[in-house]
C-alpha cells in the first residue's frame, strides 16, 4: 500500500483546518486529499457509494480498501510518522469502542464545533 | 611503601583496567546496534555511542574514586588482599550492573525502532472498491 486517498467534506471548516494541519505533518504514507462526492472522487472511484462519503470521513487505499468513519480517522493517524503508534493504541480492542464513539461524535457535530471554534467560513 | 598505599595503588590500577576494558567492549559492540537503530546513520550512531561511553566512564571512575577509602590500617599482606578483593569485587558488580543497563538501553532502542517498522494498518477495511488507475 503506497497512498491513501482522503475524501473530506470541503464545506466544513473543521475539516479544512484538519486538512491544513495534515499537510504539514511528516508522513509514512502518501495522503491525497479529494473533496468528497466531487467529480474527481467519482472519476477515481466509479463504484464507490458517494452519498455515504458525504456523511463521514472516508479513506480509500490505492489497493481499493475502503475505510469509513472512525476507521478512516485511524488510517489517517497511521499515515503520520508521529502518530502511527497512536493509531495502533486507539485500535486496540479495549479502546476501539471509545475511539469510535468520540470520533463519531466529533464527525456528527463537525459544523457546530467549527462554528464554536470560529473556523467556518 | 606501606601495605595501605600499595593496596590503594593496586586497587586503582585493577579497577581502572576493568573499567576501560568494559567501556571499550560496550563502545565496540554497541556501535552495530546503534547504527541499526539510527537507520544506518553512522555519524549519529557514533556520536550517541561516544556520549553513552562517556557517561559510562564518568560513573565508573566516579564510583572507583568514591569507594577508594578503606577506613582502617592494613598491616599484613593477607589483609591487603582481602581488602582488595572486597573493593575490586564491588567495582566489578557496579560495572556489571552498568553493563547490563547499557545492554538494556541498546535492545530497548532497537525494539522501539523495530516497533515503528510495523506497516500493517491498525484495522481492517469496511469494504473494497475499484480504483481508476491514474493515466
Amino acid at each position: 500500500m503506497l497512498a491513501l486517498t482522503v475524501l473530506y467534506d470541503p464545506e466544513c471548516g473543521l475539516c479544512r483546518r484538519a486538512h491544513a494541519w495534515l499537510a504539514e505533518q511528516s508522513k509514512l504514507v502518501e495522503l491525497i486529499f479529494v473533496p468528497c462526492a466531487s467529480e474527481e472522487a467519482h472519476r477515481r472511484f466509479p463504484q464507490l457509494n458517494h452519498d455515504l462519503t458525504t456523511k463521514d470521513l472516508t479513506v480509500v487505499a490505492n489497493d481499493g480498501a475502503v475505510y469509513f468513519g472512525p476507521k478512516a480517522w485511524l488510517m489517517v493517524l497511521w499515515a503520520l510518522t508521529r502518530y502511527r503508534d497512536w493509531s495502533y493504541r486507539l485500535a486496540r480492542p479495549e479502546l476501539l469502542p471509545t475511539t469510535k464513539r468520540v470520533v463519531s461524535m466529533i464527525s456528527q457535530h463537525r459544523y457546530q464545533i467549527g462554528r464554536v471554534a470560529g473556523v467556518n467560513r | 611503601m606501606t601495605f595501605g598505599i600499595a593496596t590503594y595503588i593496586v586497587y586503582i590500577a585493577v579497577s581502572s583496567a576493568f573499567t576501560i576494558w568494559v567501556g571499550r567492549t560496550i563502545y565496540k559492540n554497541g556501535r552495530v546496534f546503534l547504527i541499526d537503530v539510527f537507520h544506518g546513520n553512522e555519524n549519529l550512531a557514533d556520536s550517541v555511542n561516544h556520549l553513552l561511553v562517556c557517561g559510562f566512564y564518568l560513573i565508573g571512575f566516579g564510583y572507583i574514586s568514591l569507594a577508594l577509602k578503606l577506613g582502617y590500617d592494613i598491616l599484613s599482606g593477607q589483609q591487603a588482599i582481602e581488602a582488595l578483593s572486597l573493593k575490586v569485587g564491588t567495582v566489578l558488580m557496579v560495572l556489571g550492573l552498568m553493563h547490563f543497563f547499557n545492554l538494556f538501553l541498546f535492545t530497548h532502542l532497537r525494539r522501539a525502532k523495530l516497533g515503528r517498522r510495523e506497516d500493517h494498518p491498525p484495522i481492517g477495511p469496511d469494504a473494497f472498491t475499484s480504483v481508476q488507475q491514474e493515466v
